[in-house]
Parts: C-alpha cells; structure tokens; sequence
C-alpha cells in the first residue's frame, strides 16, 4: 500500500526564550513491513542539523535556533509503500539487544491480575502475548465500532490529530501501549513502544497512532495494537520507537513548549 | 578481620620499624619538640594560602572548611606498589569492558554471569547509551578506586569510583605542601612524582577526542558552579592543565557541535571533562528541570561531535549490587582471576544472609546502594544500639537498597595528633587515567581517621588527607 503522510506540529513556546534546542524524532525508516519513498522534514535550522541514530535505533535531528519567535512549525511530510506482514516484523540488523526492553520505566507497570494467569501458562509465547492484549483491551475498554481512535499523547496532554473525537470514557492510546508492554516486560518478554502512522481507510480516519512490538526469539519483532485488538496490518506506519511513550516522543524542546501536532495519513 | 590489633603500616608487632618507613622514622626521631606541631602550623598557612577549601553539606559553619592535612606521609614500597598498580589496570579495563558490552550486545547478561534486572532495571543503566561507539571504546577514563589495606599482603577494594571521582587535587597540594614542610625528607627518600597528573590529564583528554578534530583539541572542564562541595578542584584542574572552565551557561550546541562563549566569538569545543552528574548534564535527553547542564550535549555526543569525559552511564559499573560481580567481570572479559579482593559483600534480598545481617549488625558495616560521601551508612561497631536498630528496619523495609560488609580493620598509619604520633586508620584511593593508555598516579589520595579508633575516613565525616609517598627502588 502506498501511504501519503502529511504530519504537522506546532510548538509554542514560554516567551523570551534566547534559544531553541529540538529533539526530531521524525524520520521513519525503511526495514521489512515498509519502504521510505520519499521523507522531507521541514523546520527551520534543519539544514544545518546534527544528525545521528539514537540508543533505540531511531533517526534523530538535533536543531538549534537562536531567538525563536511566535509559535514554531515543523512538517514532516512523504511516501510510504507498506506490506501486510501480519504484524511480525522480525529480526533487524543494528537494533540494540532486545532484552534492554525488558527495563520497566514508571509509565510501563501492569498491575499483576492482568498477566499474573499466564506466569505459569504453558502457551506458546505468541499466544500469551495475544491473550495480554485481549486482557489489555477488557481492561481499559474498546470502542464499540471498528473505527480506531487516532488521537496519541504526545506532549502529556491530548493532542488534536484528526477529526475524530475519542469515546469520552476510554483512555488515550499510549494508556493501552504501555498497559501491554507493562505486562510483556512483567513476564520478562521484551517489548517496546512504537509512534507511527495509521492510514485512514473505510470507517477509518487515519492520523498518528501507537502501539506496541514485543519479542518473540523465533520470530523477531511482532507488533499489537491492543486498542484496535489487532496486529499491524498494511495500513501502519513505524516512525519512532523507545522504552515508553516518552522515549519515543516525535518532538522534544529545550525550553519545554505546548505541542499539537496533527497528521493527514491516506492511501493513494 | 575481627577485633585483632590492626596492621600497622610502619611498625612491625615487634616494634621494629617496617623497611619502607626507616628514613622517615629517622626523620621523626630528630625531630625538635614541638617540630611537628609547629609544621602542623605551617601547613594550615599553606593550604589557606592556597584556598583548598570544600564544602560540608549540612553544616552550620560556613560552607567552605580547611580539609585536615596530616604532616606525616603515607609510605608505600615499590614491590607493594607494582600489585596494586598491576591489580588496579586489571580492573580499569575489565570495568571499561563490560561498560562496553552492556551498552552493545550484553553478552555478560546472556551468559548469566550477572543477573540480567540487576543492570536493566538498574537506575545507573543509561538506555540512550546504547550502541554508542565512544572513542577508543573508552568510557571511564577517570577512575578512583577505593583501597584498604588490611595486613601485609591483604588489599581490599572497596569501591569503584566511575562517575566524577574527587580529590586528586588533595593529592597534588598535599604533596605540594609536603615538600615546602619538609625539603630534607625528601632528600632521603627516592619518591614517585605525583606532579605530572595535569598533564597526563590532559594526554588522555586530547586521546579520546572525536575522529574529526584536526589539530590539538579544544577541551572545557564542565562545574555545576561555585556551590558545588569540589568547585575547587573543578577550576584547580582547569588551570593546571590550561583547559577552559565553564558552566552549563557557558556552552550551546550550535548546528550538532558544541561551542563555548567567549569574548573572542565561540569556539568549538571538542572533549569535556564533566563534573556535573548524568542527570543534570543535558535537560533535553536527561532531567528536563536541570539548569546546571547544556541541552543538545548529550545529542552532540551521540552525534560524534564531542567526547564526554567521563562517559554519561558509568554508574553502573560501581553500583554497589554490581560490585560483588567485580571478580566475574574481570575473569569474564579478561579470563584472568582478579589480582585485588573484593570486601566479602552480603547480600540483604536472599533470606537467609538477611537474617544473619539482622542478627550480627552490630559487628557490620551497612551502606545505602545509591549512597557515597560517607553519608546513609552505618558502622556497626562505632554505632549505637538505636543505630542499629534503625539500620534493621531499614534493611528489613527495603532489602534491595542496602548492602552489608564485614567491619574491615583498616591499617593505621604514623598520625600527628596535637603534638604526638599516634596510629590512625587509613584507606587509599589511587586515580587511574584511561584514554591511548592506561595511566595510574603513584600513590593516591590516603584519607585518614583522626578520631581514635574511627574507620570513617571521609573529609565529610572528620576526616584528614596525608601525602602518599610511593618509593622508588
């Protein structure tokens, strides 16, 4: 599938600041479930950035500006071709060990009735890792549609993405990321936190998105989105990873701004 | 490693004098009455003179303090010294290896050497170091290894010093101030140079600059600031080795690279001698609340645009619940046995060892994992029994928090006390250098108890510093 991305953010930032120093997370990169086409990132100092692949593996730029002035905007904009890989993502060269997401941080704890059962289970490892994300999904509650939220938290607070409004009792999607990845990590299974894109389709308004990969030692990286109850299909896009939600942030600045970012995400 | 007499580090349990400490022996016999009171006086002048001053947190006198210095040196034999030196470089470079395979594949971890939540979960493991290649694979390059000594062929270490350890400055004034006391001891004894650390320092420093650098490269020493407890030592070592003192405010990173300010323009900086702890280096990848730090550093270091000395993420190669594995590391990445002994560590999360520590407290040393400086622990036999009582529900509350040694009998050395020579307990921290090689200053730092019959020898804590003579054969 062909992905069009158009992803935009606005950081506005405490006044008078002397100088801007930014953390772009914003380059996705080609690997076994996608092919980068064409990538721009747009912002200005970007030309002059330090670029460098972060601890996660991540394509990060440093950028610097000095007297920032009113609300800063960046664009990260390009094709993306996917292929259905039924979630599993495999072994990656240059990855770092996957046990290092076996480090519990403070946003990734699950309480033990959610993955305490499967301690002693003798399922394969794919079929606890379904079965957390079934519990993840009981847990934190689903939308009754089909029709997946496209909001992300991706500065603490909710971040307009898109059209859609999320239910109003059901928590935002890094709640269920790191439920899952909690859980995985409890039963010493590593996995990871995964800020990408969802191509809008039929009853679908794509936009950002995130969810979760853990590792199977037989098939690598396989991916779960306990809010949709799927695995990735063709329609995900893999931007950023890192231990939780904030290491894998598209966007950190010095000084801390108000960020909203929204992304136009379609198949064409 | 009782109650027995400790080791005396000049006099033999007969009352001869050890060989290495026969000159100086002599030198105290001639010694006029009031010699060494009035030389006492001296040295206080000279280090005020000199405005080697520290801070005591928590202290209502005035933040800066005079550290004691003890106009008695310290001697060490050249024998003694070649296996400590030797002991030393071993566990440098074993150290600085596992540093390197826990931030690339953790082949220690798979192995089940270490237990894998041990470091994972470890606050002191740094994520964002991974995969880093840092130059010539070096990620400690300023070691202070904590030694005692218990007997004439017992050599303890105590611990590790990877972060930012202090007091080489002590070490460089105390032989300074030495030689202005005592001019004539020195002539009787062939003693280890300990003055050419500055420049060493720097040697090591400009070795493990970024690939990139042309030229000789620019290096900055980083201070959280003036109230930092070794601000003095901080802008010491800058002078002595001609490098740039600066705080975080002083530097930006610019396009990737770092510059610092300065009335001629900025200038790149390419190797920073740090002195400000992980957390506070870098608000954009660390603590977003630090002011202390430079945002875009630890970037600029990934990015291969500046060294970081020492590297952010050697904490957890002197943990205290990693050092138990010290011996395994140095066997598992050298297939050597370590030449230096660790102190014989409990272990408070296993039962029944617990339940032995709750029992013997009394007669053990109890320190916080994440402590240092002296401060969150307790000896056990210099303790009361309130003490004691307080470490047992501590220990009992969080069992992972603490570990639990024997009480170590330290060796005493020749100590001026108001106008007599009194043993005192001593410990060593020799300062290792690592960059194109391994470079260890002979002798070190001895600390020095100067409360009778105390095992604390930290300058927080009462403590005093003595020069350390290594002899030369």
């Amino acid at each position: 599938m062909r992905i069009e991305i158009d992803h935009s953010l606005t950081c506005s930032l405490p006044p008078g600041a002397a100088a801007l120093v930014m953390h772009l997370m914003l380059t996705p990169q080609s690997g076994p479930s996608q092919t980068v086409e064409s990538w721009s990132v747009e912002a200005a100092g970007i030309g002059n950035a330090g670029r460098f692949r972060d601890g996660y593996g991540n394509a990060v730029h440093l950028v610097n500006q000095t007297r920032p002035e009113g609300d800063i905007t960046i664009g990260a904009r390009g094709m993306v071709v996917t292929q259905d890989t039924n979630g599993v993502l495999g072994k990656i060269a240059g990855e770092p060990v996957p046990s290092l997401y076996k480090r519990v941080t403070g946003l990734t704890r699950a309480p033990v009735t959610l993955y305490g059962k499967y301690r002693s289970a003798k399922d394969s490892r794919l079929d606890v890792l379904h079965g957390l994300m079934a519990r993840v999904g009981e847990t934190l509650g689903l939308r009754e549609e089909t029709e997946p939220m496209t909001q992300m938290q991706a500065t603490g607070e909710q971040t307009q993405s898109q059209s859609t409004e999320p239910g109003p009792e059901l928590p935002p999607t890094a709640d269920y990321v790191h439920l899952f990845i909690g859980a995985a990590r409890a039963l010493d299974i590593p996995a990871r936190y995964v800020c990408g894109y969802l191509a809008a389709g039929e009853g679908v308004a794509g936009g950002l998105h995130a969810w979760a990969e853990a590792y199977d030692d037989k098939l690598g990286w396989i991916g779960f989105d306990a809010q949709n109850q799927i695995c990735p299909t063709e329609r995900y896009v893999r931007l950023a990873v890192g231990l939780d939600a904030e290491s894998a942030l598209p966007l950190r600045t010095v000084p801390v701004g108000e960020i909203v970012q929204r992304a136009a995400v379609k198949a064409v | 490693m009782g109650e027995k007499t400790p080791f005396d580090e000049m006099y033999n349990p007969d009352g001869s004098v050890r060989e290495p400490y026969r000159a100086l022996a002599e030198w105290l016999a001639e010694q006029p009455d009031k010699g060494l009171a009035l030389m006492q006086t001296d040295a206080e002048a000279i280090f005020r003179k000199l405005g080697i001053t520290f801070a005591v947190y928590g202290s209502d006198e005035g933040t800066e303090k005079v550290i004691p210095f003890d106009v008695i040196p310290r001697i060490i034999a050249a024998t003694e010294w070649r296996r400590l030196s030797k002991g030393i470089e071993q566990r440098v470079k074993a150290l600085n290896a596992f540093l390197y395979d826990i931030y690339h594949r953790q082949e220690i971890l798979k192995a089940g050497r270490i237990p894998e939540k041990l470091i994972l979960n470890n606050e002191a493991f740094c994520p964002q170091m991974m995969g880093l290649e840092p130059a010539k694979g070096v990620y400690a390059h300023i070691i202070g290894v904590d030694i005692v000594r218990v007997g004439p062929d017992e050599f303890y270490v105590l611990e590790d010093n990877l972060r930012t350890p202090s007091g080489v400055s002590y070490m460089l004034e105390d032989r300074e101030a030495m030689m202005l006391l005592a001019p004539d001891l020195f002539h009787r004894s062939k003693v280890a140079p300990v003055e050419t650390y500055p420049e060493n320092l720097r040697r090591t420093l400009e070795s493990v600059a970024p690939e990139s650098v042309r030229g000789t490269p620019n290096i900055a020493v980083l201070t959280p600031g003036i109230y930092n407890s070794a601000y003095f030592e901080h802008s010491f070592l800058a002078d002595q080795m001609g490098a740039q003192l600066c705080e975080g405010p002083d530097l930006f990173v610019d396009g990737g690279k770092v510059y610092m300010r300065t009335t001629c323009g900025p200038e790149q900086v390419d190797v920073i001698y740090r002195r400000i702890d992980d957390d506070y280096l870098d608000p954009l990848t660390f603590r977003p609340d630090s002011m202390l730090g430079v945002p875009g550093l630890f970037d600029a270091y990934r990015a291969g645009n500046v060294t970081l000395v020492n590297a952010p993420g050697t904490g957890i190669a002197d943990d205290k619940a990693v050092y138990t594995y010290v011996p395994d590391i140095i066997e598992f990445y050298l297939g050597e046995k370590a030449l230096l002994s660790n102190v014989p560590t409990y272990n408070c999360t296993d039962e029944d060892q617990r339940a032995w520590v709750l029992e013997n407290i009394a007669d053990l040393v109890v320190k916080e994992v994440h402590g240092s400086g002296g401060y969150g622990m307790m000896v056990g036999p210099t303790s009361t029994k309130a003490m004691h009582a307080e470490f047992r529900k501590k220990i009992e509350a969080r069992p992972d928090n603490y570990i639990v040694q024997p009480t170590l009998n330290l060796s005493t050395c020749p100590t001026h006390i108001s106008g007599d020579v009194a043993p005192r307990h001593v410990d060593l921290r020799p300062y290792v250098l690592i960059g194109d090689e391994v470079r260890i200053t002979p002798g070190g730092l001895t600390r020095v108890a100067l409360k009778k019959g105390s095992l604390v020898v930290n300058s927080s804590q009462g403590g005093g510093t003595k020069d350390t003579w290594v002899l030369e054969d």
